[in-house]
């Protein structure tokens, strides 16, 4: 697993949003977000983003703790050692009590035509 | 003073006793007393830990191949060198072996395997051939990432070519032989019951059949085989050769376990 030097999150909620924090859990532990914008209300942008500087082991979006959270889109950019910064999106999801999202990817593998 | 009362006086001999004094009293002190503690807490369960299942979204945007229907416009082919470098996985927009997969260890095993005998005789580079449905995996020697290009055009080429021409890509013989699904299923569950099961017992391991795709057999590691470092060993080197031993047409063994799922995986 890299070292993870920096992030940013951008989280466009569908239709049915998040009234609570939203929680990024790095290795088991919240993380403080900072430069914090928007919500999480229906149809909001929500953009955070945190320097780690720890080596990556788990890094996941909790659920809320009552309900649904339908997430129709992720985008993270990612600056980790040995690979440079890098940009992931993830598609539609929903959320709930019981679930958490892997935000965790891989700077994805370069593919040419042949 | 003389040599014995000096000696006398170093090892504390014949030391004058002080004369007890009977009016010495010892004066009891009052010291204020700590209150009495407090009743402990009732006591109160302890935060159940729950632990949430880590789910998956789609990632966007990867630039895969999709497959198409055979036979319809030009060969498409993608590669993708694996971050090692030690392997590379060419996507096919046609099928190289439908619904099946197979591995060549190397140019002795492809004998009567057109298109593997083909790549194989590019030359010493390709060390072993996977086949699965649409894709194709060369695993190399001493290769970085980007040292990949000049022989995956030459893979690309042997591969467009073959598909181009018509002709079997894959051993006649050995499709003619392969055995259905459900007597995979039931050989591969015959094993798991009478020989790993019992083995991975020791180490509250299990091993469960999820299912049969072709000759694919996917698998899940689980108790304590489950997040265990050795997992891939046990299943290279015990569960795949068991199941080969009894399956001769056999392709790949998929693990399709979480290992870094739950709290603590492996120790439970």
């Amino acid at each position: 697993m890299p070292r993870l030097n920096r992030f940013t999150i951008r989280i466009h909620t569908g239709e049915k949003g998040l009234s609570g924090p939203v929680q990024c859990k790095f290795n088991g532990h919240v993380l403080p977000l900072e430069n914090v914008s928007g919500g999480t209300g229906s149809d909001e942008v929500y953009e955070g983003s945190f320097s780690p500087l720890s080596f990556i082991h788990g890094f996941t979006l909790v659920g809320p703790p009552a309900g649904e959270w339908n997430i129709r889109r992720v985008d993270l950019s990612y600056d980790a050692e040995g690979m440079g910064p890098y940009e992931i999106s993830l598609g539609e999801v929903t959320l709930d009590e019981t679930t958490e999202l892997n935000l965790w990817k891989e700077k994805p593998l370069p593919l040419f035509d042949v | 003073m003389g040599f014995l009362d000096s000696v006398k006086k170093v090892f504390g001999l014949g030391r004058e006793e002080l004369p007890y004094r009977k009016d010495w009293t010892v004066e009891e002190q009052e010291y204020p007393r700590p209150p009495p503690a407090a009743p402990p807490p009732p006591m109160q369960a302890a935060p159940r830990i729950t632990s949430r299942r880590v789910i998956e979204a789609p990632v966007l945007g990867n630039g895969a191949t999709e497959p198409e229907s055979a036979g319809n416009g030009a060969v498409k082919i993608k590669a993708q060198p694996s971050r090692s470098g030690l392997e590379c996985t060419f996507l096919v927009n046609r099928p190289i072996f439908a619904g099946h997969s197979w591995a060549f260890s190397g140019a002795e095993a492809a004998s009567g395997w057109p298109l593997a005998e083909e790549l194989f005789a590019l030359g010493d580079e390709i060390v072993s051939l996977v086949f699965h449905d649409t894709t194709l995996t060369v695993k190399s020697r001493n290769k970085r990432p980007d040292d990949w290009l000049a022989l995956a055009r030459r893979v690309g080429d042997v591969i467009r070519r073959k598909i181009e021409s018509g002709g079997p890509l894959v051993s006649e013989r050995a499709l003619a032989a392969m055995p259905s699904e459900e007597e995979i299923k039931k050989q591969i569950q015959e094993v798991i019951e009478k020989e790993i099961n019992p083995g991975v017992a020791s180490h509250e391991g299990r091993v469960t059949l999820l299912g049969v795709k072709g000759n694919t057999v996917s698998i899940h590691m689980g108790g304590g085989c489950q997040g265990c470092s050795s997992a891939a060993y046990t299943l290279k080197m015990g569960i795949e050769g068991s199941f080969r031993r009894a399956v001769p047409f056999l392709g790949l063994v998929l693990d399709e376990t979480d290992h870094a799922a739950g709290v603590n995986p492996y120790f439970r």
